[in-house]
């Protein structure tokens, strides 16, 4: 602590925990009152990426939780060198970016989005040495890493919102949105129904209601403020100095507020992504912006920006009504819907793409299904109430299907063939199970697991000290599900996953095709063509068949357009029959699913037989 | 109309008159005829096939001159019957056709025909006369108001069709071809007509027709419709949850399982009842008195006397059948009647990315034209929809050994989505179909009866799904 913070409660960095050895915000202060923030330069930089401006198109994502994915110094809690050293194990699976939650210091009240200081780390994860050391390894495979950041507000333990609060007349005084009373923006609905009545707060300390989408503890930031603008820049650019390859904006809906609107998507939230746009193609050209917005896709590519320029807000945005509608096609055995939902979806520019999941380290998001389908889905998914949070299901993917083989493989060829980058969730790979009886949403965030060994082989830790129980039973404990065992098994769903994400990288037109669903007369298939035309002028026409029911299936598609060509099945490369003027005819087992290409004949001494 | 019988106009060289090829096809059509499936007839002999008109469609100039697409009509004469059909007659020269064998007409001394329907490179020609708004001889081939046609498309005949030989271009277009004719402009299309007029969502767009005259009175060949490549129709659909359902083992209703149909059914009785309410204001309405009530009664009971004679095992119903039929007698008067669809089942209907679309308005094929034209109550429509949910639960039950448990549990399916279907069709149109209970279980009971004939007649393995709904519409609530 510096001679000039008199009183150390209430010393803006007072409320960051463990940060005393390592550089951060408030540690030391200006004359002004302003704070001397660690800058990139105090730190290494990690080598880039082979350059590829539009690699996110492209990649196979992985989120791993930092916490849950290995332990490197026994303390129980996975670290930035744990995960650094399972890097090896990640490229052999094929993935091309790790999407990390949040890892920066905060006083964890919301999983780590309540950020207490944006330029350091949670000290049980390491430090930003750390950090740059796994940019490093990362790089060096060919792997990118992006990460959570949280735009729109703060923890109330950040030295911004603790020096706002005790000196309004100070340079973070305008930094929070604050007001005399809480009638103002009425509305905007109130997003956390569950725990918050308003979304002002009264602080006894300035004597000021402050405003907050969110928790009461996350203040909003001011971004009517231009300090606010630029200081979030700057923490923008601290990360992309060091190496970072991007980031998933948080709520990015919520930046701005304005009296008579209920506060979101507003014009001004787009003028100012865009600006961190320009920031980001002018100053760090191939990194990426991933917009977190749980809107209808007709909304959510607003996000993307101007198609005109290829797209000039975020690089990517999740879709989010596809994941339940996913499960409700199969739980129906009928294709609509998911043709419904991607028929809805509008093009998005150029230079955009949509990121795609099954499952996340959030619950089964049911916001975006109408009320009707939450209720079903509730009733199919979550038959223990205890399944159930806020308005979603916490499920991992294996125990939602049942562990029901088929369907894993059903699901996971659907999320690697449909529109958009697949994001896969650590641990369904070898599809771990959830233990349902830990509170909150830490049922899908238990210990990866890597052998039969103590601790599932995440940490070398007296086991009570491991931050949660690795799943023990019968069906999905660490003893029967382990990347180990599933690495020496050639069957394995692990082996099965990495066999189809590099099928997937041979084709482009899985990644970057158009979209085309041949709907069909049966109802339980869904059917579609992925198709570009590569760089070399080559069509690469990929089909895909998926049968949504459990019962064997016939299908007869309309291939008319693709007469003369032989579909080849892509994991077995067997030719099926040519495609002639008729439907063409495919029977499919119970949740069983091809990939073809449709290729021209190569071989010359092929006729069709003459009637 | 006359025999008249000329070359088209556009042919350059004709290969000669085709007086006598038509000659020709009619004499081997009294053999022919019966065996295709479109062909309403098969209940008695053909006495005699005259020809009442054939024109020579022209192809255009890349079609060689050794090819031939004939237009058909011809009358088949079974006795005291006598009724007009629409063939497309093919010939090739040098090539052999890629039709299945059924379509081929063996003539006694003249070249190779065949029914043409089924060869692409013969009805690409239809969709671009229609296209070019053609008029050839007294066939006129036009678009609708607004159409444009993309024209090359290839077309294939869709094999579920029944009663009439439906040609898909490209999965763009549907052209159905009416087999059997009847005079005065085709009652589907007008219907299609009227709706597309007040903006029916729930329908396939018509886009052009193909129409002449028969008998010195309109009469329309062939309806163009848009196809709905990403659909499936309501049975396929309503099956997929039954055999969801029936192969559950857990025991739960029908609501608490992955493959429920009721919210499909739900969205599909607003449908109805949004089409119901298109046509009410297309076309309007009248209401029909106590004369027409009673006219109705007696016209379900002769149904009735008729069946029963016929189906021995219906007579234990007779009682209650009569009873439900004459209370529509006492029913308050007026009761509201309107056009309809008047053949309305799950296979009528598509479910398309953008919810249900109705298809083939012309009617019930064994009701007279009269019957087809004439205004009825919409509540026919939800009780065909009715019967078709009893259907499509009881399928898997047909040809196996009794099981009342798998009954009960098709029992269950249907009431569960008879009712959602209901709900929709009472939250679209205000009014429950349920309140007026008398008139629709006496229309359902009539369908019923009406399908023990057909079953009887037809598939007598399947006698026991409408004996099943009779004896529980019978029964229940007494």
């Amino acid at each position: 602590m510096s001679d000039d913070q008199p009183d150390l409660d209430t010393a803006p960095d007072a409320a960051l925990e463990g940060l005393d050895d390592t550089p951060h915000t408030g540690e030391a202060v200006e004359a002004d009152g302003t704070f001397v923030e660690p800058q990139a330069d105090d730190f290494a930089h990690a080598e880039q990426a082979p350059s590829d401006p539009e690699w996110f198109k492209r990649a196979v994502f992985y989120e791993v939780l930092v916490r849950a994915f290995a332990d490197s110094d026994g303390d129980g809690t996975g670290d930035l060198r744990g995960l650094a050293d399972k890097l090896d194990y990640l490229e052999w699976l094929g993935v091309d970016c790790l999407w990390l939650p949040p890892f920066y210091a905060s006083p964890l009240r919301d999983g780590g989005y309540d950020i207490s200081d944006f330029r350091a780390v949670l000290p049980e994860f390491g430090t930003v040495d750390d950090f740059v050391h796994l940019l490093e390894q990362a790089h060096s495979r060919g792997i990118r890493v992006i990460t959570d950041l949280v735009l729109n507000h703060t923890s109330d333990a950040h030295p911004w919102f603790q020096a706002s609060r005790q000196d309004p007349d100070g340079p973070y005084g305008d930094f929070y949105v604050w007001s005399d009373d809480d009638s103002a923006y009425s509305d905007a609905r109130i997003i956390f129904v569950d725990t918050e009545s308003s979304n002002w707060t009264y602080d006894p300390v300035r004597g000021q209601f402050f405003w907050h989408r969110f928790f009461s503890h996350q203040p909003d930031l001011n971004f009517e403020n231009p300090a606010v603008r630029e200081a979030m820049l700057d923490v923008l650019r601290f990360w992309l100095d060091l190496g970072i390859d991007g980031f998933r904006l948080d709520a990015v809906p919520y930046l701005f507020e304005e009296e008579g609107t209920n506060c979101e998507n507003l014009p001004r939230t787009h003028e100012y992504l865009r600006e961190v746009r320009a920031t980001i193609d002018r100053e760090f050209p191939g990194r990426v912006l991933l917009a977190e917005a749980n809107q209808w896709p007709a909304d959510v590519v607003e996000y993307f920006g101007d198609p005109a320029v290829g797209g000039d807000e975020c690089h990517m945005a999740f879709h989010f009504p596809l994941m339940p509608r996913i499960f409700m096609a199969v739980r129906r055995e009928s294709r609509f819907p998911i043709s419904e939902i991607l028929a809805q979806t509008p093009p998005i520019p150029d230079g955009t793409q949509w990121g795609i999941f099954l499952r996340n380290h959030d619950e089964l998001t049911l916001e975006m299904v109408t009320d009707d389908e939450r209720d079903y889905m509730y009733r199919e998914y979550a038959k223990d109430p205890r399944m159930k949070a806020n308005i979603g299901i916490r499920r991992r993917l294996a125990p939602l299907l049942e562990n029901d083989r088929n369907q894993l493989e059903l699901f996971t060829a659907m999320l690697l063939s449909l529109p958009g980058s697949p994001v896969l969730y650590y641990g369904d790979e070898i599809g771990m199970g959830d233990n349902i009886w830990l509170g909150d949403r830490d049922a899908v965030r238990t210990p990866m697991q890597w052998s039969p060994d103590r601790n599932a082989g995440f940490s070398r830790s007296d086991p009570g000290r491991v931050y949660l129980p690795p799943i023990m039973d019968a069906t999905y404990g660490y003893e029967a599900i382990n990347v180990e065992a599933q690495q020496g098994s050639a069957a394995s769903l692990l082996n099965w996953t990495r066999q189809m994400i590099a099928v997937r990288k041979e084709h482009p037109a899985f990644a970057e095709g158009e979209f085309i669903d041949l709907g069909g007369s049966n109802p339980s298939i869904l059917a579609y063509e992925r198709r570009m035309v590569g760089p070399d002028g080559e069509l690469d026409v990929v089909l895909c068949v998926n049968n949504l029911s459990r019962f064997p299936q016939p299908v007869e598609l309309n291939l008319a357009e693709h007469e003369g060509r032989t579909p080849v099945e892509l994991t077995g490369r067997v030719r099926f029959p040519r495609v002639g003027e008729l439907p063409y005819l495919l029977t499919l087992p119970g949740h069983g699913f091809y990939w073809f290409e449709l290729t021209e004949t190569e071989d010359d001494g092929e006729r069709r037989s003459m009637a | 109309m006359t025999s008249d019988i000329t070359p088209g106009s556009h042919r350059a060289d004709p290969t000669g008159p085709q007086d006598d090829l038509v000659a020709q096809i009619a004499a081997a059509l009294p053999t022919w005829l019966p065996t295709q499936r479109w062909f309403g007839g098969k209940d008695r002999e053909i006495t005699a096939v005259r020809p009442l008109a054939a024109t020579e469609l022209p192809m255009g100039p890349s079609a060689g001159h050794d090819v031939l697409l004939l237009h058909l009509v011809v009358e088949v004469e079974q006795g005291d019957r006598r009724e007009p059909y629409q063939l497309l007659i093919g010939h090739r020269d040098d090539q052999v056709p890629d039709v299945p064998a059924t379509a081929s007409i063996p003539l006694a001394d003249g070249p190779a025909v065949y029914e043409a329907s089924g060869d692409a490179d013969l009805t690409c020609h239809l969709l671009d006369l229609l296209a070019e708004g053609a008029s050839v001889d007294a066939l006129a081939f036009t678009t609708e108001p607004g159409a444009e046609l993309e024209t090359g498309l290839r077309g294939h005949p869709i094999s579920t069709e029944q009663s009439n030989t439906s040609i898909v271009f490209g999965g763009q277009y549907i052209l159905k071809l009416f087999r059997r004719l009847t005079p005065g402009t085709n009652k589907d299309l007008v219907l299609h007509r009227a709706l597309r007029e007040v903006g029916s969502d729930h329908i396939a767009d018509p886009l052009g027709s193909i129409s002449g005259e028969l008998d010195g009175e309109p009469v329309t060949f062939g309806m163009l419709q848009r196809f709905m490549p990403d659909a499936a129709d309501g049975w396929v659909m309503a099956t997929t949850s039954v055999r969801d359902f029936m192969a559950d083992p857990s025991g739960l209703p029908p609501g608490e399982l992955g493959g429920d149909f009721s919210g499909e059914a739900y969205r599909l009785g607003k449908a109805v009842a949004d089409v119901h309410a298109d046509l009410a204001e297309a076309l309007g309405t009248r209401e029909a008195g106590r004369d027409e009530l009673a006219e109705t009664v007696d016209a379900m009971l002769e149904r009735l006397e008729r069946v029963v004679g016929e189906v021995p095992e219906l007579a234990e119903h007779t009682d209650p059948l009569v009873a439900a039929f004459r209370a529509v007698a006492d029913v308050p008067a007026p009761v509201t009647a309107q056009s309809v669809h008047g053949d309305l089942h799950l296979g009528q209907v598509l479910r398309t990315l953008q919810g249900w679309l109705l298809l083939d308005f012309e009617g019930e094929p064994a009701a007279s034209v009269v019957e087809r034209a004439s205004l009825r109550s919409p509540l026919r429509d939800v009780a065909g929809m009715l019967r078709s949910f009893d259907y499509a639960a009881q399928q898997l039950l047909v040809g196996q050994p009794d099981d009342d448990a798998q009954a009960a549990r098709a029992a269950a399916w249907a009431e569960h989505n008879r009712a959602a279907f209901c709900d929709g069709y009472a939250k679209a149109s205000g009014r429950d179909p349920r309140d007026q209970d008398v008139l629709l279980r006496a229309f359902e009971l009539d369908k019923a009866v009406y399908e023990v004939a057909y079953e009887h007649a037809n598939r007598p393995d399947w006698l026991l799904v409408p004996l099943a709904s009779i004896r529980r519409l019978t029964t229940e609530g007494s």
